[in-house]
């Protein structure tokens, strides 16, 4: 204990490496102590079972997902059915209003230039193929939708349809049962009778196909829907 | 008296900032190595409270104990012997009991310090 200089430095040297080997180990054992192969048997059945829970919770959680794909791949399929549906109702709807070209069967009705032919006669002639089942009618390419006016233009003395003059010899053309078509404009005291009485004779002619264009969209401004609940 | 503990701090600090990765199955070797080398030291303190203490023999006893002890864990792997256990029994049994001598040297220095210190004061008295 008297000659301190004595042991200082051999003590010193032994103490810095002694707290060095003590704490490398004491790192080694800290990342060894979660080796699997280091754990007792009664931790490493708590893992298990924890691991088997967990996968357990996992697989309960990709059935649900894939239920959630399944139901999300069932919804896609109705979407695109109903999809389809709509479009198909949203070209029939087009069709009935006039507002796509189409096509068909049909007769033509034409009347010569210089007849003593009014508006109404025109209207009444529309009128008896809409009656005969016609499906779709123009006159000199003017579709006719239910927007349509037929009228007369009082200052040029002309006969317009949806405001654009009536050129002759004027064309009208229907889209149906040609036969039924006929016949309904033929009747007893029908249309080509009271014509007749004026002497307007107007030729009709049958088609095999006949090409209708289509009509101007209509222009709303102040109709609204109403909403369903208050139907 | 502070020399040793400074030491040792600072051979901790040292050895957390490096952080060297020991592989595992080196690790085992370590700890006996270890063993040794804390058996070194406080053989070194007994023979400083016994006032027979020798620097080359303290050196060379912690290199040579701690390599050694290492080495022939190692040798007793690789033979299938467990001369990983005799080392820890030895060097444990020996830590103990250095433990011991030192604690009874001091206790001895005590009591003799106490005992002259009375017998001067009844001196003195």
């Amino acid at each position: 204990m008297d000659n301190v200089k004595k042991w200082r430095t051999p003590v010193l040297i032994v103490f810095v490496l002694l707290g060095f080997l003590i704490s490398v180990q004491f790192h080694t054992q800290q990342i060894f102590r979660s080796d699997l192969s280091l754990q007792s048997t009664d931790d490493l059945t708590l893992i298990v079972k924890g691991l088997q829970d967990k996968r357990a919770n996992l697989e309960k959680e990709l059935q649900d997902l894939e239920q959630q794909q399944q139901s999300l791949n069932s919804d896609t399929a109705n979407g695109a059915t109903l999809q389809s549906n709509l479009t198909k109702e949203s070209s029939q709807l087009q069709i009935a209003l006039g507002l796509i070209p189409v096509k068909g069967p049909g007769i033509t009705v034409a009347i010569p230039p210089d007849s003593n032919i009014v508006y109404l006669d025109l209207v009444d002639i529309v009128n008896e193929l809409w009656a005969s089942q016609a499906e779709a009618i123009s006159i000199n390419d003017q579709r006719i939708t239910p927007w349509t006016t037929i009228y007369w233009n009082r200052e040029k003395m002309t006969i317009t349809v949806n405001g654009d003059d009536v050129t002759f010899p004027c064309t009208i053309k229907a889209i149906g049962n040609p036969d039924t078509l006929e016949s309904g404009l033929q009747l007893v005291g029908g249309v080509l009778d009271n014509l007749a009485i004026y002497k307007i004779y107007p030729v009709v002619h049958r088609s095999t196909e006949l090409t209708l264009p289509a009509a101007a969209p209509p222009v709303f401004h102040y109709l609204q829907v109403v909403p369903a609940t208050q139907q | 008296m502070w020399l040793p503990i400074i030491g040792l701090l600072v051979g901790i600090g040292l050895g957390s900032t490096l952080a060297i990765p020991i592989p595992g199955i080196y690790a085992k070797y370590l700890s006996v190595a270890l063993l040794a080398a804390l058996d070194s030291v406080f053989g070194g303190l007994r023979s400083i409270i016994e006032d027979k203490f020798d620097g080359t023999v303290l050196l060379t006893g912690f290199f040579s104990n701690a390599l050694l002890a290492a080495l022939l864990a190692y040798l007793g792997d690789r033979l299938g012997v467990d001369l990983y256990l005799a080392a820890v029994f030895v060097f444990g049994v020996r830590l103990f009991q250095n433990l011991a001598i030192i604690r009874r040297e001091m206790l001895a220095n005590w009591m003799q310090k106490r005992q002259l210190s009375a017998l001067e004061g009844k001196k003195g008295g």
